[in-house]
């Protein structure tokens, strides 16, 4: 598989991004999770969240045509990729199953040196699966 | 990609604690993506923080799971709080020691490290602390439907339990 | 224990559970609104709470949530007569008189704010 959570970008605003997830049956690790009843694993929705705060980070130009949700802002970033280095109260509610899709929402709440703090919200039908906050620092930072 | 992050448990007391391993291996499909060679910069190939909370999240759901005897069905309905220090690059191990703090019939909560460990040199640092919730789902979401064997894990925990597999 | 300390343990037992801010937990702030409550953190507000003071507490004293899953106390989404009587029994606590002008289920978790945890917690001292 290929390690990309966010499908398509739906809306760019100043402070936020929203994007989705389209939960397929198809994706192989749905079989493990779980056995007969697949549903997205509860971290893949946040993963789902990180990768949208990244290409809100990349901007509308960003490096979304050519890397993707998951590394595209590494090629001018001295500090590489950034990653997700603090969660603070992520809680899920509705499950997502095959067929359904989840729309993630992403706000920048601060930002502080080279990190990124967001609130994130994914819903399924309008019904809340996924919130928290999450903070995104530079790979190489450390 | 299989869903599997974990890949032996070393230590399981019953309601208290639990530790286990995970390789991190170049031949996992998922660091090819996380994060690609571009331009000019090589790949920088880690395993993603939310794969690790969930290394952690099957470690504690063990335990978790052990605890009730597996006649609960655990499932991860918050992450508390996540913190890392460091990032999980190939050839290292990562070590997930999980801790219970609290066990209820709704549910449970948890905590616990992730260190990364030099398997040349056997030495580790700290990779991460990881603070989870978990809920006995059948106390707190009547009528849903959800399978009786409803994870892959929580069988083979109990092939490991029963001495399957289990290391030493 | 002064209202002031329980105060200062609810806030830190609040800020660890709900992820928020020191600034956010002001007296008045509501636990399922300002603050963005679900039911699983409910659950950790209890257990936290039941460490930083040494007290037991069950899930039901603290949200009477067997009132709103019982027929006779709610009706078509909305609080009975006879519901309202019960809650203000079990939830001494509660701010309630705003609630009382809605009664709508949906905005039952409105009724804690963080002064109603310092004096819940207060009553179980």
């Amino acid at each position: 598989m290929r390690f990309e959570l966010i499908d398509r970008v739906v809306e760019r605003q100043a402070d936020a991004l929203t994007g989705i997830k389209n939960v397929s049956a198809a994706e192989e690790y749905l079989a493990d999770h779980f056995p007969g009843f697949p549903v997205l694993p509860g971290v893949m929705m946040l993963e789902a969240l990180v990768q949208a705060a990244r290409l809100f980070v990349a901007g509308p130009e960003g490096e979304w045509a050519d890397g993707g949700a998951s590394g595209n802002i590494s090629g001018n970033n001295p500090g590489g990729p950034l990653v997700v280095t603090q969660v603070r109260n992520v809680r899920y509610g509705n499950m997502v199953r095959p067929g359904q899709a989840l729309v993630v929402r992403v706000t920048l709440r601060k930002r502080e040196g080279d990190g990124y703090e967001f609130q994130g919200e994914g819903t399924v039908d309008g019904q809340v699966a996924v919130q928290g906050r999450f903070r995104l620092e530079p790979l190489n930072a450390a | 990609m299989r869903w599997i992050w974990i890949d032996r448990i070393l230590e399981l007391e019953r309601g208290r604690r639990c530790v286990t391993i995970k390789n991190v291996s170049a031949a996992e499909e998922v660091l090819h993506d996380h994060f690609p060679a571009k331009g000019d910069r090589p790949a920088q190939p880690v395993m993603p923080n939310t794969l690790i909370i969930e290394g952690m999240a099957q470690t504690a759901g063990i335990m978790v799971g052990h605890a009730g005897d597996f006649k609960e069905k655990v499932i991860l309905a918050k992450i508390t709080r996540a913190e890392f220090s460091d990032a999980a690059r190939p050839g290292y191990t990562i070590r997930f020691t999980a801790e219970m703090d609290n066990y209820s019939k709704s549910g449970a909560s948890t905590h616990g490290k992730c260190e990364l460990i030099d398997p040349h040199t056997g030495e580790s640092k700290p990779l991460a602390e990881i603070a989870l919730m978990f809920s006995h789902i059948d106390h707190n979401m009547a009528g849903l439907a959800f399978p009786e064997h409803n994870s892959r894990l929580h069988r083979a925990t109990h092939a490991n339990v029963a001495g399957l597999g289990f290391p030493g | 224990m002064t209202h002031d300390e329980v105060f200062a343990k609810v806030r830190e037992v609040l800020e660890e559970a709900l992820g928020v801010d020191e600034d956010e937990v002001t007296p008045e702030a509501t636990l399922g609104g300002d603050l963005g409550a679900e039911s699983i953190d409910y659950l950790d507000i209890v257990f936290r709470l039941e460490k930083a003071f040494g007290i037991k507490i069950s899930q039901a004293e603290l949200m009477a949530d067997n009132v709103l899953s019982d027929p006779q106390y709610v009706q078509d989404g909305k609080v009975t007569d006879l519901g309202m009587a019960e809650l203000r029994k079990q939830l001494p606590h509660a701010d309630l008189d705003t609630f009382d002008e809605s009664r709508q289920v949906d905005e039952f978790p409105n009724i804690f704010t963080v002064e109603s945890m310092v004096k819940f917690v207060q009553g179980k001292l």
